[in-house]
């Protein structure tokens, strides 16, 4: 790769043709002052403040933009240099409103960082005072242009990253601004989708989170840990600021990862919202319509005493949340299933996952794995969404959907039977009601794809061709799907046919909305559905507190003698539900790892030492087993990173017969 | 010759750099040592006599306040710009993004708490506001600029003692702060 030698403040370096002169810079620490660039972004030389001097070229050119080349003389900190980002820094400062004592982002702010890196006690330009608006009409992103110096970051993440490619510019010169929907107010934008990394990217006080910028800027936070969002399981890496002992605000990591450092709207509000809601700090038992406090000895004993029984007559069940972490999981199901011999186990997804573990059956069968990263969405040259919501189910991988669309021109197909959710970016859009009509369009495409009879109807023609083309397509299949999981097989004989093959798996993607649903699959889900028609006289329940219950876990609950919720958050109605309420730490007081669809083990680590008196999961299911004069066995449940291993090539995938199935 | 005299004075501003000013603490004994305090909201002096150095807090909105700020500069032979305020006019720009006269009609007849109901606006009585609140370079020469809301009490106390080394003094850059 070290094909050219240039020559950088008196330092040789080494490069690769096509390196800009920012990237051969930072790679030998050598410090070039950036604003407007970002990492991940396309570069755009806007601000030049990253103006570096060439010899034998009178211009200055912008380290970000401009080509290393061969035998280049390069110099970052000549006073000349020093006085250019000087004025550009004045000229920005007396732009707009940069008055730093009244910016909610002060300290935080790049734009501040950099005038004070250059020495900037004055500003020698006229003020302008140009009043500019400021854009409250988004209930969570504040836009205030008065702060903004068009360094473009974000409008470049949120049509590079995010693909929304909500936010625009408008007018020209002075008056230019940032502008949503091609000039709506943020709050009036179809196209928003709401996730926030404009305001991560933001240098300056322009684009605020309500939420985090009272909660302390990243500056006054003693600490930051990485972990990942456990919401779906695309299993998204988040850096959380700690403040005061608790979780001030949550980005994403790295500009590096192929998201881009994005989060979605679930990830950047709903983790830091948990953090103010009621806590669980002890146990509770319920007295009548209320509860009163307990100690764990009395807590515990009642529940053994209820389970005892009730397992004995087969009338004792376990429900457990696929936001666990696998460890929990492993813990929770050694007891009821290894050390208890329940099998009345099952997540609160269990139907979702049966339904793809029925349709994925055919194919694990054969030894591959029957689906791929959601990041290889970007790398497809076809994306075909089937029955599914991905800005719903896991809006990241709607992200990469729009991205490689708009971006990249892969072609998107959408098969639904409701609304299109990418209307507007579709090459074809086919409805089709589920089961049957749906079964019929995937047939026909795949036969269409195989060789046989073209199809008449238009877009199913057309993406007959597109499939037949691709090289490699990927297919989005939605949680509705799995609710027929002959529907499922169809997808994946669509795939196999399409010749989606990807290094880790068939090119398929299935919505999972649980952060662990990979990891519950070999741990809690069970082999039926018993939960929906349970009557029983004990039900054990953990909760993560984040995401809703469903009807049926809630039905399952109010039918069953007995329950007992595990639950970290004061959450209704589950609370309403239970006999006996234990303390669980909630998500930023864990950890632990989830087995993520992007095939990594990855960590949740703890952001905060859990508050209350709480006691361990283990500690917890090995007392209880003493209690019932037992000894906790260890789990028999295969680690999460067997399930659906690869033991053959996706190319050696074979579509199957639909009998297989039903 | 005596001790070198230092006249401040509190202009558009809320009087933090001051209060920084005092927070160098015992270290005031020190200084008191080696300089003269005259007219200051310290002292409470109000006429400038002939000075070493002057030190301005807070911005020009009005009049008086530019006739103070060229009075201290014609009196003292080295003119300090403390605070945010008075080097880039800080908060009380805020006001130049609208009119002067919108201004003085939203803070005297239109605020909610406000009872006036003849709208009367000051004129004699109060010094006329000038169009815009400006910094004090917009006005006079300043040879020091401390930014900060308030410049730390040591950067305060190192911008004096350079100057009583008989250095022109640049804020360094990591002491340096706007807020």
């Amino acid at each position: 790769m070290s094909d050219i030698t240039l020559v950088i403040d008196g330092v040789e370096c080494r490069a690769a043709k096509g390196d800009t002169i920012l990237q051969v810079a930072r790679r030998n620490d050598i410090y070039i002052p950036t604003l407007c660039w970002m990492e991940g972004l396309t570069p755009i030389g806007s601000c030049r403040m990253c103006v570096v001097e060439v010899e034998g070229n009178p211009k200055l050119l912008t380290a970000c933009t401009t080509p290393a080349e061969n035998g280049m003389k390069i110099h970052t900190k000549t006073e000349k240099l020093k006085q250019y980002r000087l004025q550009i820094l004045e000229l920005l400062f007396a732009g707009r409103n940069h008055f730093c004592m009244f910016c909610s982002q002060t300290g935080d702010c790049e734009l501040q960082r950099l005038a004070i890196e250059h020495g900037m006690d004055k500003v020698r330009y006229p003020f302008l005072y140009e009043p500019f608006h400021n854009d409250a009409t988004d209930p969570n992103i504040q836009l205030d242009h008065n702060r903004c110096i068009l360094c473009l970051r974000c409008i470049r993440v949120c049509a590079e990253k995010v693909g929304a490619h909500t936010l625009d510019l408008e007018k020209r010169g002075w008056g230019t601004n940032i502008t949503a929907d091609l000039g709506k107010m943020l709050g009036e934008s179809d196209t928003c989708v709401s996730c926030g990394a404009c305001a991560q990217v933001c240098p300056t006080g322009t684009i605020t989170l309500r939420d985090f910028v009272y909660r302390g800027r990243r500056n006054d936070c003693d600490d930051q840990v990485e972990s990942i969002c456990p919401l779906c399981s695309l299993g998204c890496r988040i850096k959380a600021y700690v403040r005061t002992g608790s979780v001030a605000r949550v980005e994403g990591l790295s500009a590096n990862s192929p998201d881009g450092g994005q989060l979605c709207h679930k990830g950047r509000w709903g983790l830091p919202k948990s953090t103010e809601r009621d806590r669980l700090t002890a146990p509770m038992i319920r007295t009548g319509s209320s509860f009163r406090e307990a100690s764990w000895e009395e807590a515990l004993n009642l529940i053994a005493s209820k389970l005892g029984s009730a397992s004995k007559a087969g009338r004792a069940g376990a429900l457990l949340s696929e936001l666990s972490t696998d460890e929990e999981l492993s813990v929770v199901s050694s007891f009821f299933r290894d050390t208890m011999k329940m099998d009345k186990v099952d997540g609160f997804f269990g139907n979702m996952l049966r339904g793809f573990v029925k349709g994925f059956q055919p194919f694990a069968d054969q030894g591959i794995r029957p689906f791929t990263g959601a990041h290889n969405i970007l790398e497809s040259d076809a994306i075909v969404v089937i029955g599914a919501n991905p800005q719903e189910e896991a809006p990241v991988a709607a992200s990469y959907i729009r991205v490689s669309t708009i971006i990249e021109r892969a072609k998107l197909i959408n098969l639904s039977a409701g609304k299109n959710p990418f209307d507007g970016i579709t090459d074809a859009d086919i409805r089709a009601a589920l089961p049957g009509e749906m079964e019929k369009v995937l047939v026909s495409l795949r036969e269409a794809v195989e060789g046989g009879p073209e199809p008449k109807e238009p877009a199913m023609a057309e993406s007959a061709r597109v499939l037949r083309e691709a090289k490699k397509p990927v297919f989005v299949i939605g949680s509705s799907l799995a609710e027929h999981p002959s529907l499922v097989t169809e997808a994946l004989n669509l795939a196999v046919a399409s010749k989606a093959f990807f290094d880790d798996g068939l090119g398929v993607v299935p919505m999972l909305r649980g952060g662990n649903c990979l990891g519950a699959l070999n741990t809690v889900i069970g082999e039926s559905d018993w939960l929906s028609e349970s009557e029983l006289d004990f039900l054990y329940v953990l909760s993560t507190g984040m995401v809703d219950e469903d009807k049926r876990s809630l039905e399952a609950m109010t039918r069953a003698r007995f329950v007992v919720v595990h639950t970290p958050f004061m959450v209704h109605p589950l609370v309403n539900m239970a006999d006996v309420l234990l303390p669980a730490p909630a998500w930023f007081e864990r950890s632990g790892h989830y087995c993520t669809l992007e095939g990594e083990r990855r960590r949740m680590n703890m952001i905060v030492p859990p508050k209350g008196n709480l006691k361990g999961l283990s500690v917890i299911m090995d007392e209880l087993a003493g209690k019932l004069g037992l000894e906790l066995q260890p789990a028999s449940a295969a680690p999460c990173e067997n399930v659906y291993e690869a033991k053959s090539p996706s190319t050696s995938a074979r579509t199957v017969s639909l009998k297989e199935v039903r | 010759m005596g001790k070198p005299k230092i006249a401040s004075v509190w202009l558009e501003a809320c009087a933090g750099c001051h209060m920084s000013f005092l927070d160098i603490d015992e270290r005031i004994v020190d200084l008191l040592g080696k300089v003269e305090l005259t007219a200051t909201p310290i002292t409470d002096i109000k006429t400038f006599p002939e000075v070493e150095v002057g030190v301005i807090e807070g911005a020009l909105g009005n009049e008086e306040e530019l006739h103070l700020a060229k009075e201290l500069r014609e009196r003292c032979k080295i003119l300090i710009a403390w605070g945010d305020c008075a080097v880039f006019g800080g908060i009380n720009c805020m006001r130049n993004f609208l009119p002067a006269e919108q201004v003085l009609k939203e803070g005297y007849v239109d605020t909610v708490s406000t009872v006036n109901p003849d709208g009367v606006l000051p004129r004699q009585d109060l010094p006329a506001l000038l169009p815009q609140a400006i910094p004090v370079d917009r006005a006079v020469r300043v040879d020091v600029y401390v930014p900060g809301c308030p410049p730390d009490a040591d950067t305060i106390y190192y911008v004096f003692s350079e100057i009583l080394e008989g250095r022109i003094p640049t804020v360094p850059t990591d002491i340096m702060r706007y807020d």
